[in-house]
């Protein structure tokens, strides 16, 4: 029994606002202070239209799970209220299952969300995957000061705890903690799915998120991370959760991989390439204060920043750098399909997130992506597992 | 001119590191939200009083104190290490953040002061006079904002930042934001400041692009017995620019 036997695609539309300024090289970051002027709401209104066009597309060609999420004050995503996006998003498609990972739970109030997720739950008949994320540092620049980051990590907790409470007690239970207090915890409506909707930790391999997923009995997804450190923050959750009597199962890992298909290997580098270098030139373009603001990070692990973002400076990292340490898979389908698998046996995870609109991809680029990943490249993986069977 | 005495104490259970020199009449200084400068500049005090000057937690050598929420525990921290030197009259320095916690001790406690000394006190918001907000700024104009005398970073400040150096200003950025983020102010300080019963002495260069002298007049209406003494062209960092931010406080304690 392999993992690939149970293997599940999920496509994760970033919703990227997808014009870039004329003159991208005078903004030092296309997050938090990139000014909003250069959204073009009728361009943005396009745009809205063209992604569920795209998602609607992804449920025709049979994956598995549409993924979003949220971000604020960025071109990097349309979509700072992910549930008011999922809710058009059931609107639009029929049975396909729907990942929001997620509202950063500080942002919001944790009751507020139960109540949103099992609204989604609800209206979608138990369609419903939630993704639980401490916020980037950018969304504690992006939002009300009075959410402290100093204390970020430890409020965190408490909404989760106050979360699930809400969704796994029968109501109205009360919580006291040192964020939230509520005297009656008691949402209407309750989730669809029971006991809840599958849960995820989005983290990024610390120790500390690694230990919520254990504590919570969450599934993680590590975002943002080479992929040495995602698989020792798995090999850790595994640890972890043998201890406590839990076997992680592959559907609780998540892995994130960005894919450009073609019919050769030198024809998907030369049309693919441009996007991806552009998805971690532009979009992730993000100066280190606005990463870590105060308190984000330990003392420690700022240094471990400081000292990396010494090296960047002096070197600019090269395709060659990024291909390494991340899950790009850029090559024909055979090649793509090689890699995937093989990260996912090497990750003994069953669920793979897949990034096929890339950066600032025009619709047919996208369509032509997703359609070859669909036919060509998806057939191919579960071919290996009847191999490997 | 000798050099401080260093120690430590535990206050609240953490460690607090003591600097101390001189002797005579008590004399605690409470700095601002970095201690990259150090407080060399601060040596003249003693030789008139036995001065002290703690770092705060999460600051310089001091452990730090994640359980901090308010200026509060600042306070109380204060009032702790008052209680442990056995010291009751007191000449009360704060300068920045410090004001901001000298300031909030003197309303609760003002009976131990002799005298209080704000040094461009945070604290207050003055329409047309507003705080730099200090995290908001790029961390490479927060020099030139700080100091009218880039001078008094010279041998203190690595060029190019080492991350170390990075890291130690990360931890302290921390440590202030536990108090500062959400504000650039204390919503509740101006309502108590008639409690201030010490005669007090505020302190301001006049070209300080952090906390603007026009704050003063504010804090001199609202503090019963308080002076005011402006240093002309000096900014933020006043102690470090201009022997006469001490000589001044030495003066306000001898009239």
């Amino acid at each position: 029994m392999s993992v690939l036997d149970e293997i599940q695609f999920y496509v994760f539309n970033h919703h990227h606002y997808a014009h870039l300024p004329p003159r991208i090289d005078d903004y030092a970051s296309s997050w938090v202070d990139l000014p909003n002027g250069e959204f073009d709401p009728e361009l943005g209104h396009e745009l809205y239209l063209r992604y569920t066009r795209e998602l609607k597309l992804v449920e025709e060609l049979g994956f598995d799970a549409i993924a979003i999420n949220e971000h604020h004050n960025t071109a990097y995503s349309m979509q700072p209220s992910p549930t008011v996006r999922a809710g058009h998003v059931i609107a639009t498609t029929d049975t396909i299952k729907i990942l929001v990972a997620g509202i950063p739970l500080n942002l919001s109030m944790p009751n507020r969300v139960a109540e949103e997720y099992a609204m989604l739950d609800v209206m979608s008949g138990g369609r419903m995957e939630f993704g639980f994320p401490l916020g980037t540092g950018m969304e504690y620049w992006s939002n009300a000061a009075q959410i402290n980051p100093t204390v970020a990590r430890q409020r965190f907790r408490e909404a989760l705890e106050v979360l699930l409470q809400a969704w796994e007690q029968p109501g109205p239970t009360s919580y006291e903690g040192e964020h939230y207090f509520y005297r009656f915890l008691n949402p209407w409506p309750r989730p669809f799915q029971r006991p809840r909707p599958p849960i995820y930790i989005v983290g990024s391999g610390s120790p500390e998120t690694v230990d919520l997923a254990v504590r919570f009995g969450a599934g993680y997804s590590v975002v943002f991370s080479p992929i040495a450190s995602q698989l020792k923050a798995f090999d850790s959750l595994r640890e972890k959760c043998a201890a406590v009597g839990r076997t992680l199962r592959p559907e609780e890992l998540l892995i994130t991989v960005i894919a450009y298909v073609a019919d050769t290997d030198e024809q998907a580098l030369r049309e693919g390439r441009p996007y991806i270098e552009r998805f971690f030139s532009w979009y992730h373009r993000v100066p280190p204060r606005y990463l870590s603001p105060p308190g984000y990070v330990s003392r420690e692990n700022f240094l471990r920043l400081a000292s990396s973002a010494a090296l960047a400076q002096a070197k600019r990292s090269t395709w060659e750098d990024m291909v390494s340490i991340g899950r790009i898979a850029c090559g024909s389908p055979d090649t793509v399909a090689e890699t995937i698998a093989g990260w996912a046996v090497e990750a003994q995870t069953s669920r793979v997130i897949v990034t096929l609109t890339i950066a600032d991809m025009p619709e047919e680029v996208a369509v032509a992506n997703t359609t070859r990943f669909a036919t060509e490249v998806i057939p191919r993986i579960r071919a290996r597992a009847g191999a490997l069977r | 001119m000798s050099g401080y005495a260093q120690s430590t104490i535990e206050l609240a259970g953490v460690e607090v590191a003591l600097c101390e020199a001189g002797e005579g009449p008590p004399l605690l200084f409470l700095h601002g939200a970095g201690t990259t400068t150090g407080f060399d500049s601060l040596l003249p005090l003693a030789d008139r009083f036995r001065l002290i000057v703690p770092h705060h937690p999460g600051f310089g050598a001091s452990a730090d104190d994640p359980e901090v929420r308010s200026v509060h525990d600042y306070e109380r921290i204060y009032l702790d290490l008052l209680d442990e030197l056995a010291i009751d009259g007191l000449t009360l320095v704060g300068h920045s953040m410090g004001g901001w916690i000298a300031a909030t001790i003197a309303i609760a406690q003002g009976a131990r002061l002799d005298a209080l000394v704000l040094a461009a006190p945070w604290g207050l918001r003055v329409a047309g006079h507003p705080t730099l907000d200090i995290f908001s700024l790029p961390p490479e104009e927060l020099a030139q904002r700080l100091t009218a005398d880039l001078s008094v970073f010279a041998g203190k400040v690595p060029d190019p930042p080492t991350p170390e150096f990075l890291a130690d200003r990360y931890r302290e950025d921390t440590s202030a934001a536990r108090l500062m983020w959400s504000h650039t102010f204390d919503p509740s300080l101006e309502r108590w400041l008639h409690r201030i019963a010490a005669p007090t002495l505020l302190l301001w260069g006049d070209a300080d692009r952090v906390v603007p002298v026009g704050q003063l007049e504010r804090w001199q209406a609202a503090i019963p017995a308080a002076a005011a003494c402006v240093l002309p062209g000096v900014g933020h960092l006043l102690f470090d620019e201009s022997a006469g931010a001490c000589e001044a406080i030495v003066a306000f304690a001898q009239a």
